[in-house]
């Protein structure tokens, strides 16, 4: 499967240096009652740079942990976490990150525009009202500039929070299973949404997830993670060229795919 | 949803009823005399209050408790709310404040009010005490309500690389202002205990002074018409606030 690569990899320099690189990291958590919980074990990721890396697992195995990671919401217990080399907190700290939470995390007082124009007025940057005004096109939300968060369904929260993670051309974005408390059909349209945002952004991405179709659909990589202790047990290389469409997602090589994928899930389920 | 509107109908119903049958008592019990010459009925009362000869009086008592009421109260706010900020942003401050505030709590309004005479004179006792206890109240809740941020939110704010200001500014303040403006509301009913407190102990003007001139003069009609005067805008700036901490729900939640 690796050697069908994609087209965007053939493209790429062999030896670029990743962007994001996760190295040997172990996470331990302290419990309550004095256990020592080890939710990481060996847990190695790269994602190159402008490529679409999805992360999947089992519930519990620590791939949100990565993430966090990754957005210097969390530290590793030891190995290490680089972003272009520098530690995670430096892109933070220069407004180069952008992050969609599986909770949209919109501020309720803000209306859509200005949940929007949050990034740049924490950089200190001048709101590019054009620019603001591109991506409320791009994720559907034309016309519902002034509405505020809780007036909105649970699909449209999640474009304003996409729109938002956006808005600055982050460096590295992370989208932490943002369609995960959408139904079915408008997480499939998310998907199909997101790939059109990301085909124009291109940008060094991370999406954590526990639905295969959606990891298969959207990423250029699908790395599979273990139970917990979770460290990466598959990596694949999805070999469908962009634009993907419903067919693709219909096509033979999708279903083995998906069933390959599915398998190396459950195998770790069992004892 | 209609369910609740019926709900909240029935209880405001029940509520007037009680309110009703509470002040129908009043009046009988007054009316025949149950409990001696000291309760008079409600209809004297306010009969007394509304006498258009004792408006001069009535009004300036107002005119004085409602200036040092104004004046302590918006003391303590700012004071109570740049104290649980800073102690917000210089956490190091905060058990320190936290154990002043409770400590200046714990010292009753009446022992306190002979000091403040000492101190600051007869005039400006009233707002002093008024000022106290408001600080305490928005001291408290403003505290307690910079935990209202929820974690996604503060998540939100890391990533973005928002300053300790940036967040205050941008979200710990906005999120607290529906418990903040709560704060205020509860703050209103205390410092004017606290402006009574302190006209009892010597002011020239004000509602308190006239309680207690009232008292040590066996006026009953006058002493009760004062206490219903401090009743009356105690409620009107509780159902002031009230209406404010209804639309900050509205606005900031």
């Amino acid at each position: 499967m690796n050697a069908a690569g994609t087209a965007r990899e053939n493209g790429m320099t062999v030896d670029a240096v990743p962007s994001v690189q996760v190295r040997d990291v172990v996470k331990e958590f302290h419990l309550d009652d004095g256990q020592r919980l080890v939710a990481l074990d060996g847990m190695s990721l790269e994602i190159p740079a402008e490529s679409f890396v999805a992360l999947i697992g089992p519930s519990g195995c620590g791939k949100s942990t990565v993430l966090r990671m990754i957005a210097s919401l969390d530290t590793p217990t030891s190995g290490s976490v680089t972003v272009n080399g520098n530690p995670p907190a430096a892109l933070a700290a220069n407004h180069r990150l952008g992050v969609a939470f599986q909770d949209h995390a919109l501020l309720p007082w803000l209306d859509v525009r200005r949940n929007i124009e949050l990034p740049y007025r924490v950089s200190g940057m001048p709101v590019d009202a054009e620019r603001v005004s591109q991506l409320i096109a791009l994720v559907g939300l034309t016309g519902l500039e002034r509405a505020r968060p809780k007036q909105l369904s649970g699909g449209l929260r999640q474009r304003v929070a996409i729109a938002r993670s956006l808005v600055l051309r982050p460096e590295v974005l992370l989208l932490d299973e943002p369609f995960g408390a959408l139904d079915a059909v408008t997480r499939r349209h998310m998907n199909y949404e997101m790939q059109r945002i990301w085909a124009e952004e291109k940008l060094t991405t991370l999406l954590v997830t526990h639905s295969v179709d959606e990891a298969l659909f959207l990423a250029d990589r699908v790395l599979v993670m273990s139970a917990r202790p979770g460290h990466v047990i598959q990596s694949l290389d999805v070999p469908f060229e962009r634009p993907r469409t419903v067919e693709t997602m219909r096509s033979e090589l999708f279903h083995r795919l998906q069933d390959e994928l599915t398998a190396a899930l459950d195998s770790r389920a069992e004892p | 949803m209609a369910a609740v509107a019926r709900r909240e109908k029935g209880s405001a119903l029940l509520g007037a009823l009680g309110i009703g049958m509470f002040l129908l008592a009043w009046e009988v019990i007054g009316q025949n005399r149950w409990l001696g010459l000291t309760w008079p009925a409600l209809s004297d009362v306010v009969d007394y209050l509304f006498t258009p000869s004792r408006q001069t009086l009535f009004l300036r008592a107002l005119t004085a408790s409602l200036g040092s009421l104004v004046i302590g109260y918006c003391l303590g706010l700012v004071a109570g709310i740049a104290a649980a900020m800073f102690a917000h942003t210089v956490s190091a401050t905060r058990s320190g404040l936290d154990t002043m505030s409770a400590f200046i709590h714990a010292i009753p309004s009446i022992a306190l009010a002979p000091l403040f005479i000492v101190f600051l004179g007869r005039e400006n006792t009233p707002a002093a005490l008024a000022a106290l206890s408001t600080f305490f109240v928005m001291y408290v809740t403003t505290t307690s309500s910079f935990a209202s941020s929820r974690p996604e939110w503060i998540d939100l704010m890391r990533v973005l690389g928002a300053s300790r200001f940036d967040r205050l500014r941008m979200l710990d303040i906005p999120a607290a202002i529906p418990i903040i403006v709560g704060g205020m509301r509860l703050a209103a009913p205390s410092s004017l205990i606290g402006v009574i407190i302190g006209e009892w102990f010597g002011a020239s003007r004000g509602v308190g002074v006239l309680i207690i001139n009232a008292m040590q003069n066996f006026q009953i009609p006058l002493l009760w018409s004062a206490v219903v005067l401090a009743v009356i805008v105690s409620l009107s700036l509780f159902a002031l606030f009230g209406l404010l901490q209804k639309y900050a729900e509205r606005r900031f939640r």
